[in-house]
């Protein structure tokens, strides 16, 4: 089952700005592709146009081969001929309907017989975690049982693809994260192909075979969740996935896309995505905090904070004039004030930035 | 195309009003301004303008003071029985006013009233202390039927006042006097003003006052006087589309600023407002004089008049010394519920109007804020806006714009029962969708969308999930649309004829005749067929 989107484009108002534009991607059978970004980056409204439940204003979408919507022949699907799951962000679980009336809704609409739709239900809550729990009403259960009924009821009628529309970001922190390894176990269970937006890089991370970051209706960068975050392809990449420090820096020597560039921490191994570089041309690295440990002594870097944080410290290490954060775990500390030297882990490459 | 015609429907009364105000006959003759300048010209309808100048502002400062003062002392004092009060305060709402205007000749009647009775009893000699037939008596009992009104639309506000602004207010430095005057009542001022516009819309338009005790006591008003024109001799409808005119004028544009008022709220809302119960205000030595006399102004709207009427339809005759054991009889009961030829078919047809009229509105209703709220159509605003109309629109005087134009399709609806469901449905139909499209607005759109996704196409949806989701308020909103057909008279009155008469209107047959034990039975009978089936269906929504 492959699904996928062309020349997607959207605008919600006839002159603000597009909240999609010309978006074309596919997702891949059995993987999580998680599209991650701001709010405002079109996320939401890709998800929400595969199901169907807006309208775009051009563009094709098409579930294994099949158009269910596309503005060159008219075609457009309504969602519920979709045969697509939906995780909400609210749960959007019905008060007035039990949770196995939850659960087996999609198939009675489908009109699949009373004995068979409790049967699949009695396993869908089994495997969900919360077995017996169907003559329940959904007020009764915690947030996060909750989330697993929504899941329950996306999964039930074996949908061709599952969306989750910020499926965590209504739980508390610690739920969260208990919810995001649950929810990989159960995709490590049984594969389903599956489109998941969120704004939380660790979530991203996490859950996705594949992410793609957003910004302002266009893809920003494709890959792997290790090669976004080891080689963000931009400025806007890198922030998004939690790089603070991104460092003026000239380059030494070039060979090919491997770069030797010099910053105010020292000289750094850079990798590029292109390979035109001379010696002396000026660029952008991105350098993450937990590649560079702070060395006592030296002349370079002035301490400016450092903040423990339990399983780590962070420290804020200013070199003329530029910030540079740094988290280690060890427990040594420095004193605001004092000068310091860095050096970055041994065999680091940083990723050096197109724009 | 639901959407189409609903808003024909509500509009073409103001439409059809103007253009009759302007006709020498019925609509399509030649254009006068006689009816326009004989609003002034003729004596009558100048005595009638200056009286309902009276009556209204008479009706609202007293409408507006107790329901004030009432919701004030009720939710923000120390006062002792104040959700009592409350409860008492908006009973009026559920009773028809026509039942109140019997209960109160029971009480003030010049004559036989039972203040006046009491009165000679103790002088003596004949007396009469108080007349329900003056323009006092006539401002007393209106201003104690739209209290209710004022009360609900104020106290809500008072009971969620935030606590922390009216804190700030203190640590700022205002004492309890100046926090009531510069905090707490300005808090109010878009509720406060909404409220004065709807009751200056319901005195100007209110009709069975002016229309039983009013023309009684020969006080003219103008909606008694559209009545007149129409209904006795000399007939003049085209002075009465003028006088109606008027009064769809004054309407509209308190409903426009009432809107406006509302709307502007907006700046007045605060964020959060979940915080502590805002602090009792301490009367003092003077907690039990005043509850005492909350609670004497709250029973006297209601539970007075009802005990009145209760004890008038025991009595063999109505005069000063009936008053007496041995008068004691249940022949009116006998009479109006087995013998009078009206009682029946009547009853017959106010339950039928009823329940087709509530089950029509809601129905309506559904299918309108669904086409609003969440199809958004290309007439979204259109329909939004005109669904407004018949709030701010008198029921005499879309009586006058519905007969004005259907009088003219011959072989119509004219003459059936049909009209009266029409105009039930266009009357009420503003209110059945605030309710109906609140209800709405609070299902959050993702469960629908969760149930598009599930494979459930729109129809279904609205069947499943909001349908069911919004039952509380589509009983609540049939209930209260069957309540107030029943006791409908201002819209029918121009609109019946003697084979499709309702029971609301009977009532106005017995009051001319003169009867007033049989008119209390009647007026019993009106209450209890309103009353009853809200009470089952109350109770069987509660247990299901």
């Amino acid at each position: 089952m492959t699904l996928s989107v062309q020349g997607l484009s959207k605008a919600y108002s006839a002159a603000g700005a597009r909240a999609l534009d010309d978006f074309s991607l596919d997702f891949p059978a059995d993987q999580c592709t998680v599209l991650l970004g701001p709010s405002g980056c079109g996320k939401t409204t890709v998800l929400r146009s595969i199901a169907g439940l807006i309208r775009p204003d051009a563009g094709r979408i098409t579930v294994d081969g099949a158009a269910v919507f596309d503005t060159a022949t008219g075609v457009d699907v309504p969602p519920e001929k979709r045969r697509l799951g939906m995780v909400f962000q609210s749960y959007a679980l019905w008060p007035h309907l039990s949770v196995a009336e939850n659960i087996g809704y999609p198939l009675v609409a489908a009109g699949v017989a009373r004995a068979e739709v409790a049967r699949r239900t009695a396993a869908m809550l089994e495997w969900i975690g919360l077995p017996g729990m169907g003559a329940r009403y959904v007020h009764e259960l915690s947030g996060g049982q909750q989330q697993r009924i929504s899941l329950g009821r996306a999964m039930v009628a074996k949908p061709r693809a599952i969306l989750f529309d910020e499926p965590l970001s209504n739980l508390d922190a610690r739920l969260r994260e208990r919810m995001r390894l649950e929810l990989l176990a159960l995709r490590q269970q049984a594969p389903f192909t599956s489109i998941y937006v969120t704004h939380d890089q660790l979530e991203a991370m996490t859950l996705a075979d594949r992410v793609v970051v957003m910004r302002a209706g266009e893809i920003e960068q494709v890959g792997s969740p290790e090669e976004v975050y080891k080689r963000p392809r931009t400025r806007f990449s890198a922030d998004f996935v939690g790089i603070p420090n991104l460092l003026e820096a000239t380059v030494r020597s070039a060979a090919g896309a491997d770069l030797v560039v010099d910053t105010v921490v020292g000289a750094l191994a850079a990798r590029s995505w292109r390979s035109d570089w001379r010696a002396g041309a000026r660029c952008t690295v991105a350098v993450r905090p937990t590649l560079l440990t702070v060395q006592a002594g030296g002349r370079s870097g002035r301490v400016v904070r450092s903040v423990f944080q339990g399983a780590s410290t962070i420290e804020l290490v200013d070199f003329d004039g530029t910030e540079v954060t740094i988290e280690s775990l060890g427990e040594e500390r420095h004193a605001p004030g004092s000068t310091v030297s860095m050096k970055p882990a041994p065999g680091a490459v940083f990723a050096v930035l197109d724009d | 195309m639901v959407a189409v015609l609903a808003v024909i429907m509500v509009s073409y009364p103001v439409v059809v009003v103007t253009l009759r105000a302007i006709s020498k006959q019925e609509i399509g003759s030649a254009l006068t301004f006689e009816w326009i300048s004989a609003l002034v010209d003729s004596a009558r309808s100048r005595e009638a303008l200056l009286n309902t100048l009276i009556y209204t502002a008479g009706a609202t400062v007293l409408a507006m003071g107790l329901g004030v003062l009432l919701a004030f002392l009720s939710t923000r004092t120390d006062m002792p029985g104040g959700r009592v009060i409350g409860f008492l305060a908006l009973l009026p709402m559920l009773v028809p006013p026509f039942i109140l205007v019997v209960g109160w000749v029971a009480i003030a009647d010049p004559a036989a009233g039972f203040i006046n009775i009491a009165a000679s009893a103790l002088t003596g000699s004949r007396t009469s202390w108080v007349s329900i037939n003056t323009m006092a008596g006539l401002i007393w009992m209106t201003g104690l039927f739209l209290t209710p009104y004022v009360y609900l639309m104020v106290a809500a506000g008072f009971r969620n006042s935030d606590a922390a602004m009216e804190e700030a207010a203190r640590v700022s430095g205002a004492g309890r006097l100046r926090l009531l005057y510069s905090i707490v009542l300005p808090l109010q001022r878009p509720a406060l003003l909404a409220a004065l516009l709807l009751v200056i819309i319901m005195a100007a338009g209110d009709f069975i006052i002016p229309a039983t005790v009013g023309l009684k006591a020969k006080i003219y008003m103008l909606p008694s006087l559209i009545w007149q024109n129409h209904a006795s001799f000399p007939h003049r409808p085209g002075l009465a589309a003028a006088q109606s005119l008027l009064l769809v004028v004054v309407g509209l544009l308190c409903i426009y600023f009432q809107r406006r008022a509302l709307s502007r709220g907006g700046r007045y809302t605060t964020v959060g407002g979940k915080g502590a119960r805002p602090m009792l205000f301490s009367l003092g030595r003077l907690r039990y004089p005043l509850g005492v006399l909350a609670l004497l102004f709250a029973l006297s709207s209601s539970v007075i008049p009802l005990l009145a009427v209760g004890c008038m339809a025991f009595m063999r005759y109505w005069s000063p010394y009936a008053l007496k054991p041995e008068n004691l009889t249940l022949r009116n009961f006998n009479y109006m519920l087995f013998e009078y030829p009206q009682v029946w078919p009547s009853a017959q047809h106010s339950l039928f109007l009823g329940i087709a009229g509530a089950t029509a509105c809601v129905a309506l209703a559904i299918a309108l804020a669904w086409y609003v709220i969440r199809a958004r159509g290309r007439l979204a605003g259109i329909v939004d806006y005109a669904m407004v109309l018949p709030l701010g629109i008198p029921g005499i005087a879309l009586g006058v714009g519905i007969l004005s134009l259907w009088i003219l399709v011959p072989g119509g609806i004219y003459g059936t029962l049909w009209i009266l469901l029409l105009a039930y449905v266009t009357a009420h139909i503003p209110v059945a969708m605030q309710f109906v499209g609140s209800a709405l607005h609070r299902i959050h759109t993702e469960l629908e969308d969760a149930s598009r996704v599930s494979g459930q196409a729109w129809a279904g949806t609205l069947r499943r999930i909001d349908i069911p989701l919004m039952a509380p308020a589509l009983i609540g909103s049939w209930l209260l649309m069957y309540v107030v057909i029943l006791r409908e008279v201002s819209l029918v009155i121009l609109l019946y004829n003697p084979s499709t008469i309702v029971l609301s209107v009977g009532l106005m047959d017995v009051w001319q005749n003169g009867f007033y034990p049989e008119l209390a039975v009647y007026s019993l009978l009106l209450l209890v067929l309103g009353v009853i089936p809200v009470a089952l269906l109350w109770k069987f929504a509660r247990f299901s």
